[in-house]
């Protein structure tokens, strides 16, 4: 597999210096603790909004960091969550007498880091509270329970609440406000290839050219299935049923439908894709206010998809469409 | 009986130290049938860091190092390796402070604060196919010997090796019900566990360096 690598053990650190080179003046840099942050935060009058997991999700979540988003981000290396260390330094570094909200995707090694983090930072009198993503819907049945994952939604939960926090709403008001979205929010993702983190230098599984991986996670993990390769539409009609059924998404639902891309699938394919979950949702009375299409919540070069629906109301509607200005302009 | 020395644990972290070095790749590998492959670098870079930093750890008692370790690993290790290693280290770390030597008893409560501390940690429990599975019924048998008057740590780490050893077979046909490898239900079902594994491969190493013969069927 090419990559444009200099050392596989700098891939990261470089990573994070070129997104703050690209935003100077408005982003800042702490190498020491892989922390990229708003330039203009802390402030004591708003609430910080932070997210740090493993890298090879960019944009998320690091590239989501600026005014109306995220006001920090930790990660760790790819596909890894960031030490505990670098979670307590990343609250610390954001205390704001307002307090700080820690937005977490539901896997194991970022609940456990930040959940040490979290208690260390109490221990030194900040005021910082978590919330933990989970709308993976891939999982649903299984016995294996810690419940689901966190992906793409997770792009709704901090577009909210940055915007929110931007208002001046409280640390509680925020929590109440990414409990919501968590709730009206459900995702499904398809894998068609595998991805090759730089410092493992191999696929992180072997995927045959007429395979897909049905339910796989972001962080390349194997799915809940393995199947032959579909059209774009029966592959959308899968997991289109699987979202749409969860919540359930009625008729008269006023959503916002997302396909995300994996990294390595082109807009033209994921336009496609769109093209299909649109009818679908109109097919089934939803009413489509807003819309992403393109890379959000990645696994590196994997070639494939996902597909999130979130159920909005007034609040929601007002704060996805507030400006956010982040490193890539996603919004 | 005989006690382990502040040297004695100087060794085995060094020892463990080296397992993680020399099978990082094949740690990845394990962790890839049914988890992110990440497990190897991981122990990895917190053993590395260890290395590198040997010299300007505190070495004045057992616990001092052991908390020290904790540290390190806590900067170092991300993912579901660091809080776990680390906690580890630091309960451990937290029962043997100010001592230079320990018996087999004070051994039996560090485990045992240590397993308390992972599960605390990550929630898991005997029988869900991590590294506890491992753990405790090692430190059940340091208990069981802890008791006995003529208790030899030597032979007590060649019996745990082989438990260690024993628990990678045993747990192979389990379903992973925590970590990254719950989510791939029942792929995980006639995998060794990556953590069970390392667990095994290092009791092997450090029989090695301590000259205690084992029948064990460990990589090395």
């Amino acid at each position: 597999m090419k990559k444009f690598v200099n050392d596989p053990a700098k891939f990261v650190p470089e990573m994070l210096e070129g997104i703050f080179l690209a935003n100077e003046g408005k982003l800042k840099y702490e190498p020491k603790y892989n922390l990229i942050y708003r330039a203009d935060r802390p402030s004591k009058n708003h609430v910080s909004v932070i997210q740090g997991s493993g890298s090879g999700h960019e944009p998320a979540h690091v590239m989501t960091v600026g005014p109306g988003m995220l006001d920090a981000a930790s990660p760790g290396n790819v596909f890894a969550a960031p030490p505990m260390e670098y979670c307590l330094e990343c609250i610390k570094l954001m205390n704001s007498p307002k307090g700080v909200l820690v937005l977490i995707n539901n896997y194991q090694g970022d609940r456990m880091n930040w959940d040490m983090a979290i208690e260390m930072a109490e221990a030194e009198g900040i005021n910082v509270k978590s919330f933990i993503i989970d709308d993976d819907v891939a999982v649903q049945n299984s016995s294996y329970t810690v419940g689901r994952r966190g992906v793409a939604g997770n792009f709704f939960v901090m577009k909210a609440c940055g915007a929110a926090a931007e208002k001046g709403t409280s640390l509680e008001a925020l929590l109440e406000l990414a409990k919501k979205v968590n709730a009206n929010v459900r995702s499904m993702g398809v894998a068609l290839t595998s991805c090759t983190p730089p410092a493992k230098g191999k696929p992180i599984f072997e995927i045959g050219d007429d395979e897909m991986e049905v339910g796989v996670g972001i962080h390349g993990e194997p799915g809940r299935r393995r199947d032959k390769m579909k059209s774009a539409d029966a592959i959308v009609d899968e997991i289109y049923d699987a979202v749409a059924k969860d919540l359930p998404f009625k008729s008269g639902d006023r959503v916002a439908l997302m396909i995300n891309g994996l990294g390595g699938t082109p807009p033209s394919e994921l336009y496609v894709l769109y093209r299909k979950a649109a009818l679908r949702a109109k097919a089934g009375g939803l009413n489509i206010v807003r819309n992403y299409v393109g890379n959000y919540c990645t696994s590196l070069e994997m070639a494939g998809c996902s597909l999130t629906l979130l159920k909005l109301d007034k609040e929601l509607e007002e704060l996805l469409a507030a400006p956010a200005d982040i490193a890539v302009r996603v919004f | 009986m005989k006690e382990i020395t502040l040297a004695d644990v100087e060794t085995a972290v060094r020892t463990v130290a080296a397992t993680a070095l020399k099978n990082e790749q094949y740690f990845c590998e394990l962790d890839s049938y049914a988890g992110d492959a990440d497990f190897g670098v991981s122990l990895a870079s917190g053993f590395r860091a260890i290395e590198q930093e040997w010299q300007a750890l505190d070495h004045s008692s057992i616990g001092a190092l052991l908390l020290k370790i904790s540290m390190v690993i806590s900067k170092n290790v991300g993912g579901c390796s660091g809080p776990i290693w680390g906690t580890a280290f630091m309960r451990a770390g937290a029962l043997s402070k100010d001592r230079t030597t320990i018996t087999l008893d004070d051994l039996d409560k560090m485990l045992t604060a240590a397993i308390e501390g992972i599960q605390k940690r990550g929630g898991a429990q005997l029988g869900d196919k991590t590294l506890l599975d491992s753990l405790i019924p090692i430190r059940d048998l340091v208990h069981e010997h802890a008791a006995k008057p003529d208790a030899n740590p030597s032979e007590v780490l060649r019996l745990a090796t082989a438990v260690a050893n024993e628990a990678i077979e045993r747990t192979k046909p389990w379903v992973a019900k925590r970590g990254r490898q719950q989510f791939t239900g029942d792929r995980s079902k006639d995998t060794p566990d990556p953590g069970i594994v390392a667990i095994a491969t290092m009791m092997n190493d450090l029989c090695t360096q301590f000259g205690v013969a084992n029948r064990g069927p460990g990589k090395n």
